[in-house]
């Protein structure tokens, strides 16, 4: 089975985590007999809320329950802390008929995240090959690329909205992913835009997938907590998603 | 391995005295083998042993096996007989080869022992935590459809042939329970205590600690016996090879 990934990434508060629910949605939707896995890779924890899905326990709780073992001087060997990594995953998984869900959750620590980041891409690793469709919701910036999480992937999609500050965030991650990353097509979906926004014409940036404007019902099901399902089909979010995945999947026959 | 001798008298005192089902070891009842990096879903798997909060223990025991030959023993339903998530314990008796018990080495316990979490039975989704001494397994619809379906035989052989194919193994029985007519706290402490012994032995073989009033081990080397003596006996061996 060949698993299609689609890993988001943009500026923070442009609508990524908006748009990778939109994605999944479409792909559950689409593809009933397909398994989706939905990774909620940003500490910011808001794809949970999206999609109305709440795994017991995350992944950084699983990695600070075996951080805390060994703090103990409790003595464990490799093997054996790799099989109480493998207990607790299923653990992180919810399940809701073909989707799957999974978040790194939100390190309590202050300072960087790499140790769960690089916990993240070892689980990614090892069980994207139960999925046929992996949809990652990146954290903002180039953390996340720089400790190449997303390594391998199927399709790119930076998210920017209408601002110079977006544009620039989008083109730096694209340039750094440019030789950090392996993709097979990368395109960028402009969100929140308002009239008169012209798509800069750069080579800095790849193709534009959609561009999306201000969404009342997407605005409205936030402040209700509502998730991505209960959001009309017509929703400005749903079909700036479905027109992005059709330009994807269109060469590739995904 | 007479270290485990009463925990093991024990453990078999709580099952009932006869097994449901047992085979002997045979080849051709082995599981088909799995991808180890597959998931069970949920929305595929029939029940889980040990699942809804329900008991899953799950013990090593090196000792020695009352049979003259490998085999599996089922205490309660088995497989196709259960319908939904069930109390379950698994219990694994590796005995040890003569020479390899007189010659024990800390890689060969670990080695051993690792090789319970090499067995991925195609619909038969294992996961163990070493720190709780918890087994959980999910089953696959799948896998109790048809003529053949999946039993705690086929995962039993499995396991065995797994074992067996180490030099220093020379018998395995394991053990499947499901069902609530069994004390599994009673059986989880035992469980417990076999760990404490397994670890007491590897710490002995691996750092050959004199101390005992500055080892963590002390309770257990002072409570069971022949752990003191196997201690003894390996710093005399580092003695006299360091003379």
């Amino acid at each position: 089975m060949r698993t299609v990934t689609f890993a988001f990434t943009g500026k923070g508060g442009v609508g990524k985590t908006s748009l990778s629910a939109a994605l999944i949605r479409l792909l559950s939707e689409r593809y009933p007999d397909k398994r989706i896995l939905a990774v909620d890779a940003d500490p910011a924890i808001g794809l949970a809320t999206a999609l109305d899905m709440k795994p017991p326990m995350t992944l950084d709780d699983v990695r600070l329950r075996i951080a805390a073992s060994i703090d103990k001087g409790e003595t464990a060997d490799a093997i054996d802390l790799l099989s109480e990594a493998k207990f607790h995953l299923l653990d992180c998984i919810a399940e809701r008929s073909n989707l799957s869900f999974l978040a790194i959750g939100r390190p309590e620590a202050a300072g960087c995240y790499c140790k769960v980041n690089a916990y993240l891409k070892q689980v990614l690793e090892t069980i994207s090959g139960n999925f046929d469709y992996v949809v990652i919701d990146g954290e903002a910036g180039i953390e996340q690329i720089n400790r190449r999480v997303m390594e391998n992937i199927t399709y790119l999609v930076l998210v920017s909205d209408g601002s110079r500050k977006g544009i620039q965030v989008v083109s730096a991650i694209h340039h750094v992913a440019v030789n950090l990353v392996k993709w097979e097509k990368a395109g960028v979906i402009f969100n929140r835009i308002r009239s008169g926004f012209d798509p800069p014409a750069t080579q800095e940036i790849p193709p534009v997938l959609a561009v999306i404007g201000d969404d009342d019902a997407q605005a409205q099901n936030d402040m209700q907590g509502q998730s991505v399902f209960s959001l009309p089909d017509d929703a400005p979010v749903l079909r700036g998603a479905a027109q992005a995945l059709d330009a994807l999947l269109q060469e590739n026959g995904s | 391995m007479k270290l485990f001798h009463d925990v093991l008298q024990q453990m078999r005192a709580l099952l009932p005295e006869q097994p449901a089902l047992s085979a002997a070891y045979r080849s051709d009842l082995c599981a088909e083998s799995g991808d180890k990096n597959a998931i069970l879903f949920r929305s595929d798997t029939a029940y889980e042993l040990g699942g809804s909060g329900k008991p899953g223990v799950s013990s090593v025991l090196f000792g020695e096996i009352d049979a003259s030959q490998d085999e599996v023993l089922v205490y309660g339903k088995d497989l196709c007989e259960l319908t939904q998530d069930t109390a379950f314990a698994h219990l694994t008796i590796v005995q040890l080869k003569e020479h390899s018990e007189e010659d024990l080495r800390y890689e060969q316990l670990k080695e051993i022992g690792f090789r319970l979490f090499q067995l991925y039975p195609e619909g038969y989704h294992i996961r163990v935590s070493p720190s709780a001494g918890r087994e959980q397994v999910r089953v696959a619809k799948s896998a109790l459809q048809g003529a053949f379906p999946l039993s705690f035989i086929n995962i039993g052989c499995s396991l065995i042939r797994l074992l067996r194919e180490h030099e220093d193994v020379a018998r395995v029985q394991t053990v499947f329970i499901t069902g609530e007519n069994v004390d599994y706290a009673a059986l989880a402490a035992l469980a417990r205590k076999a760990k404490s012994i397994t670890e007491a032995v590897q710490h002995t073989l691996q750092f050959g600690e004199l101390d005992c009033a500055s080892c963590k081990m002390k309770p257990i080397c002072d409570e069971v016996e022949g752990l003191r003596e196997l201690h003894m006996k390996k710093e005399k061996e580092k003695q006299n090879h360091g003379a």
